[in-house]
C-alpha cells in the first residue's frame, strides 16, 4: 500500500483529477446548453485515444503533436452528429417534445455503433502507446513525463476554456445559454450557432482527453465506458450544468478515487465512484456546488 | 385507452397457442429460438412497465437479469425451483427498491446514469464475491430440460404481457403516464410520484430476475460477464423501441423482429450484428419513434376516427 | 372558521428573502386576492402552501394541522389544489384524460377509470371544455389550456383552490368569462379561493379581501376599496410622488 502522505500519490490524484475535470467539462457543455445526456461521450474519448495511437504507430506522429488535430477531428465529428442527428430531432415537433428521452436513445445507439465499429476495424486487442515513458525526479517525487504532460495540458486547456467563457463573446453566449435559455433567445443571440459550437467544443474536449489518455493506459474499443460514468458522477457532484463546479468536482473525485483505491484496492474503484454518486443524491442532489434547489 | 378489437385479440390468442404448441412440433434448435423469443418478450414487457410509461429510461436492466441468475445459481440444488425462481424475482425487486430510492426521490437525469453503470458495478461485485469464494464460472449439474424451461418462460412472457396490458389501463398506469408528461403537475394533482416510480421500478425488475434464473439454467453455466452483459440491456431497449413501448403488443412485435434479425445475421455476419442493431435504434428513434405497433395504431386512429371539430375556440 | 393560516412564514433563496415574516389567514368560503408587483413573492407563497418548497421559518396550518414539509401530492390529498402560472397540461393526453388524472388522484380519489371519466365529463362541462374533451391538450388555445388547468385542479376535489394568474394573456371578454366562471365554481363547489392576479378589475371584483405583497413583505390587507385608497400600496405600485 503506497504511503498515503506521499507526494507521489498526490501527483497521481492531480493527474486523474485534471483528466476528470476535462472530460466533465466537455459533458457539461453539451448538457448545460441543451440538456442532452451524451452517453456516447466516452466513445469519443476512445476515438481520440485510437486516433493518437494510429497517428503514432502508422506515421510516427507523437501524441502531443497530434493532439490539436485529434481535437479538430472529434469536434468535426460532433458537428456532423449535431447536423445529421440532432437538428432533425429538434426540428420535428413530435420528437422535440420528448427531447431528453429521444436524444438519450440516439446517443445510446451511437455509443454501441461506435464501440463495435472500432472493434470491427481495430479488433478488441488492447493497445498501448509507449511514449514519454521517462521519469522526472524532483526530490523524492518521481513524475512520469506522460502524466506530467497530461496534467499540464489538461490544466492549461481547462484554464483556456474558463477564460474563453469569461472573456470571449461566444464563450459568454454559451454561459448565457446554460444559465437561462429564454433570456438568451430574447437578447438576440443565435442559439442554434451557440449550440453547435458547444457540441463541437464538448466533443473536441472528449477527443483531447482521449489523446492524453492514450499515453497513460491501455487502449481498447470499450475503454470509454468508465470515463463516461465517472464524468457523469463528476458533473452531478459539481452540479449539473455548473461548469466551474464540474472542474472542482473533477479534482475532488480524482483525489477521492486515488486515495480510496490506495486504501483498498483497484477492484473497489467502481464501488467508490458509485458510492459517491449515491451519497450525493441522498444528501445533496444539487451537487456540492450546485446553487439552484433541486426538485424534490 | 382502447381495448383490443376482436380481430387483434384473435391474432394474439392464435400466437399464444402457437407458442404453446411449439415444444410438440419443433426440434431442439427452434425450441431454443422460441425460448429466446419468449425471454425477450418477458424482459421487454417488464422494461416497458417502467420506462415506457414514466419515461425514466433504464439503460441497465441486465442488472436484474444477472442478479436473478446469480441467486438461482447460488441456491441451485438447495432450494426447489418453485421457491428459488420467485425468490430471484423478489430479490431483484428488492434491489430495485433499495437502489431506486436515492435517485427516484429527485427529478432529473440521475436515474439513467445510475442504471447505466449499475449493471457494470454489480458485475464487478459479483466477480469479486465469486473470486473470494474461489469460483470462476459455475457449472450447474442436473439442470431442468429445455422443455420444462420453455413452459416456465412461456408463463413468464404471458404474465409480463398481461401486466403491461393491465397497467396500461389502470389508475396506476394513468399516474405513471402523467409522471412522464409533467411530473411536477402530476404531483400537484395528487399523484404519489415517488411511490409510483419506485413501485414501477420494482415491478419492472421482478420478471427479469426470474428470466435471468431460467436462462442461467438453460445454459447450465453461470459466468458474471455473460450474466450482466450490457448487450442484454441494450437489446431490451432496442426491442421496446422498434416494437413500440406504449402498449402490450409492442414488445411482442419488437422481440419477433429482433429474433429474426439475430437469426439472419448470426449466420452471415455476426460482427455486424451490434452495429446494425445500433443503427436500427437510431433509425427508429428518428423515423418510427412509436415503434411498429405504435405506428400501426396511429394509422388506425387517423383513418378510423376523425378528431372532433373544435367549438369556437381558435387561436387568433 | 379559519381554513388556512400562515404564521410568520419566510423563505430565502441564497441571499434573497423571497418571503419575510408573512402572516395570513383565510376563512372557509372566502375569496382572497393576492396582489403585488413581479418578484413580490406571490408565486412563492403558493409554492409553499402547495408543498413545492419548505418554508425556512414559520408555520402553515390547513384545517388546524401543520402542512409545511409535506410533499405536494400529500397536500393535494388534504384538499389544496393549485394552478400554475405557466400552464402545464399533459400535452399528449386528451383534455378528458388530463382531468381524469385529477379525479383519479387527489382527495377522495376515484378508484376506477370509468368513475373518473364520469367526473371528468361533468367538470369539463362546468368549465366549458366539453366539446374539446377528445382533443390532445396541446392542441388547445391558451385560454382553453387555462380552463383545463382549473378543471384539473377542480377534479381533485379541493377545499382550497389556489389560482395563479389564470387571467394573464386573456382578452377582456375572456377575462369577464373567466371571472364569472370562477364565481360560479366558488359557489357550486363550496370552495375557498386564493387568487393571484395582475388584472386589477377582476381581482377587485372577485376578492372580498385583498392582500398586498411587496418585496416579500405583506404591506397591506383589506377590502378592495381600502387597498385602492391605501397610500402604501400606491407608493409601492406607482412610486413616490415627484417632489
Amino acid at each position: 500500500m503506497a504511503d498515503l502522505l506521499s507526494t507521489q500519490l498526490l501527483f497521481a490524484a492531480l493527474v486523474t483529477g485534471a483528466l476528470y475535470g476535462l472530460t466533465a467539462l466537455g459533458l457539461n457543455l453539451v448538457y448545460g446548453t441543451m440538456r442532452l445526456l451524451n452517453v456516447a461521450h466516452g466513445e469519443f474519448v476512445m476515438l481520440g485515444a485510437f486516433a493518437a495511437y494510429w497517428a503514432f504507430t502508422l506515421a510516427a506522429i507523437p501524441p502531443l503533436v497530434a493532439l490539436p488535430f485529434i481535437v479538430l477531428l472529434t469536434a468535426a465529428a460532433g458537428l456532423a452528429i449535431y447536423r445529421g442527428l440532432f437538428r432533425g430531432l429538434l426540428r420535428n415537433p413530435r420528437l422535440a417534445e420528448r427531447i431528453e428521452s429521444n436524444s438519450l436513445l440516439l446517443f445510446f445507439g451511437l455509443s454501441i455503433v461506435l464501440q463495435n465499429v472500432a472493434a470491427a476495424f481495430f479488433t478488441a486487442t488492447p493497445r498501448a502507446l509507449p511514449y514519454l515513458d521517462s521519469i522526472i525526479r524532483i526530490g523524492d517525487l518521481g513524475m512520469a513525463t506522460d502524466r506530467l504532460a497530461t496534467l499540464i495540458i489538461a490544466a492549461s486547456v481547462t484554464l483556456a476554456i474558463v477564460l474563453f467563457l469569461r472573456f470571449n463573446l461566444l464563450g459568454l453566449a454559451i454561459k448565457a445559454l446554460i444559465q437561462n435559455r429564454e433570456a438568451t433567445l430574447i437578447v438576440g443571440i443565435d442559439v442554434e450557432k451557440v449550440q453547435r459550437m458547444s457540441f463541437a467544443l464538448g466533443f473536441g474536449l472528449a477527443g483531447l482527453a482521449g489523446g492524453l489518455v492514450s499515453m497513460l493506459g491501455q487502449i481498447t474499443p470499450f475503454m470509454g465506458f468508465p470515463y463516461m460514468i465517472t464524468a457523469f458522477v463528476v458533473i452531478i457532484l459539481g452540479g449539473l450544468g455548473n461548469l466551474t463546479g464540474g472542474l472542482i468536482a473533477g479534482l475532488l473525485l480524482g483525489v477521492l478515487e486515488t486515495y480510496g483505491v490506495a486504501l483498498t484496492s483497484t477492484n473497489y474503484r467502481s464501488i467508490l465512484i458509485y458510492g459517491v454518486f449515491i451519497l450525493i443524491l441522498v444528501l445533496r442532489p444539487q451537487g456540492l456546488l450546485g446553487g439552484r434547489r433541486i426538485a424534490r | 385507452m382502447t381495448g383490443p378489437r376482436a380481430s387483434s385479440l384473435a391474432i394474439y390468442l392464435a400466437a399464444a397457442a402457437a407458442m404453446a404448441l411449439l415444444p410438440f412440433l419443433a426440434g431442439t434448435y427452434y425450441l431454443g429460438v422460441g425460448l429466446a423469443l419468449l425471454s425477450w418478450i418477458a424482459l421487454a414487457q417488464s422494461w416497458v412497465l417502467l420506462s415506457g410509461t414514466t419515461g425514466y429510461i433504464s439503460l441497465g436492466h441486465a442488472m436484474f437479469y444477472g442478479l436473478g441468475g446469480y441467486l438461482t445459481v447460488l441456491t441451485w440444488q438447495q432450494w426447489p425451483l418453485w421457491i428459488s425462481l420467485p425468490a430471484a424475482g423478489f430479490a431483484a425487486a428488492l434491489a430495485a427498491l433499495l437502489l431506486g430510492w436515492p435517485v427516484l426521490r429527485v427529478r432529473g437525469p440521475y436515474f439513467v446514469i445510475l442504471t447505466y453503470g449499475l449493471a457494470e458495478l454489480m458485475k464487478f461485485i459479483v466477480i469479486d464475491i465469486e473470486a473470494k469464494l474461489g469460483k470462476f464460472g459455475r457449472l450447474l449439474m442436473g439442470a431442468p430440460s429445455l422443455e420444462t424451461l420453455y413452459w416456465i418462460m412461456l408463463a413468464l412472457a404471458l404474465v409480463a404481457t398481461l401486466a403491461t396490458y393491465l397497467v396500461r389501463r389502470s389508475r396506476f398506469g394513468a399516474g405513471l403516464r402523467a409522471i412522464r408528461e409533467n411530473e411536477e403537475a402530476a404531483e400537484t394533482l395528487g399523484v404519489p410520484v415517488v411511490r409510483f416510480k419506485l413501485l414501477a421500478f420494482a415491478a419492472s425488475a421482478f420478471i427479469p430476475g426470474i428470466v435471468g434464473g431460467v436462462m442461467a439454467l438453460r445454459s447450465a453455466y453461470f459466468e458474471p460477464f455473460q450474466a450482466f452483459n450490457p448487450v442484454t440491456s441494450f437489446t431490451i431497449v432496442v426491442i421496446a423501441m422498434i416494437g413500440g413501448s406504449d402498449d402490450a403488443p409492442g414488445p411482442i412485435f419488437g422481440a419477433l423482429l429482433l429474433v429474426i434479425l439475430q437469426e439472419l445475421l448470426w449466420v452471415h455476419a455476426p460482427e455486424l450484428y451490434l452495429i446494425i442493431l445500433g443503427l436500427v435504434l437510431i433509425g427508429f428513434v428518428l423515423f418510427v419513434p412509436d415503434g411498429l405497433h405504435g405506428h400501426l395504431m396511429r394509422k388506425r386512429d387517423t383513418s378510423g376516427n376523425r378528431p372532433r371539430e373544435r367549438s369556437g375556440e381558435r387561436a387568433a | 372558521m379559519t381554513l388556512l393560516a400562515l404564521k410568520n412564514v419566510g423563505i430565502r433563496f441564497g441571499g434573497l428573502k423571497a418571503l419575510d415574516d408573512v402572516s395570513l389567514s383565510v376563512d372557509s368560503g372566502e375569496i382572497v386576492g393576492i396582489m403585488g408587483a413581479n418578484g413580490a413573492g406571490k408565486t412563492t407563497l403558493f409554492s409553499l402552501i402547495a408543498g413545492h418548497q419548505k418554508p425556512g421559518s414559520g408555520h402553515i396550518l390547513f384545517d388546524g394541522r401543520n402542512i409545511a414539509g409535506l410533499r405536494p401530492d400529500a397536500i393535494n390529498r388534504r384538499g389544496i389544489a393549485r394552478t400554475f402560472q405557466i400552464v402545464r397540461p399533459f400535452r399528449s393526453m386528451t383534455v378528458r384524460e388530463n382531468v381524469m388524472i385529477g379525479a383519479l388522484f387527489g382527495a377522495g380519489a376515484d378508484e376506477t377509470l370509468a368513475a373518473a371519466e364520469k367526473d371528468a365529463a361533468r367538470i369539463l362541462h362546468e368549465v366549458g371544455l366539453a366539446g374539446e374533451a377528445d382533443l390532445p391538450a396541446g392542441a388547445l388555445t391558451l385560454a382553453g389550456q387555462k380552463r383545463l388547468e382549473i378543471a384539473r385542479a377542480l377534479a381533485t376535489r379541493p377545499r382550497l383552490l389556489l389560482l395563479d394568474e389564470v387571467m394573464a394573456g386573456l382578452t377582456p371578454t375572456e377575462v369577464a368569462a373567466a371571472r364569472d366562471m370562477i364565481r360560479r365554481l366558488h359557489k357550486d363547489h363550496a370552495l375557498t379561493i386564493l387568487i393571484i392576479e395582475h388584472v386589477m378589475t377582476a381581482l377587485m371584483e372577485l376578492g372580498r379581501r385583498i392582500v398586498v405583497l411587496h418585496h416579500g413583505l405583506k404591506i397591506a390587507e383589506g377590502t378592495p376599496d381600502a387597498i385602492a385608497a391605501s397610500p402604501r400600496v400606491q407608493e409601492a405600485y406607482l412610486g413616490q410622488p415627484a417632489a
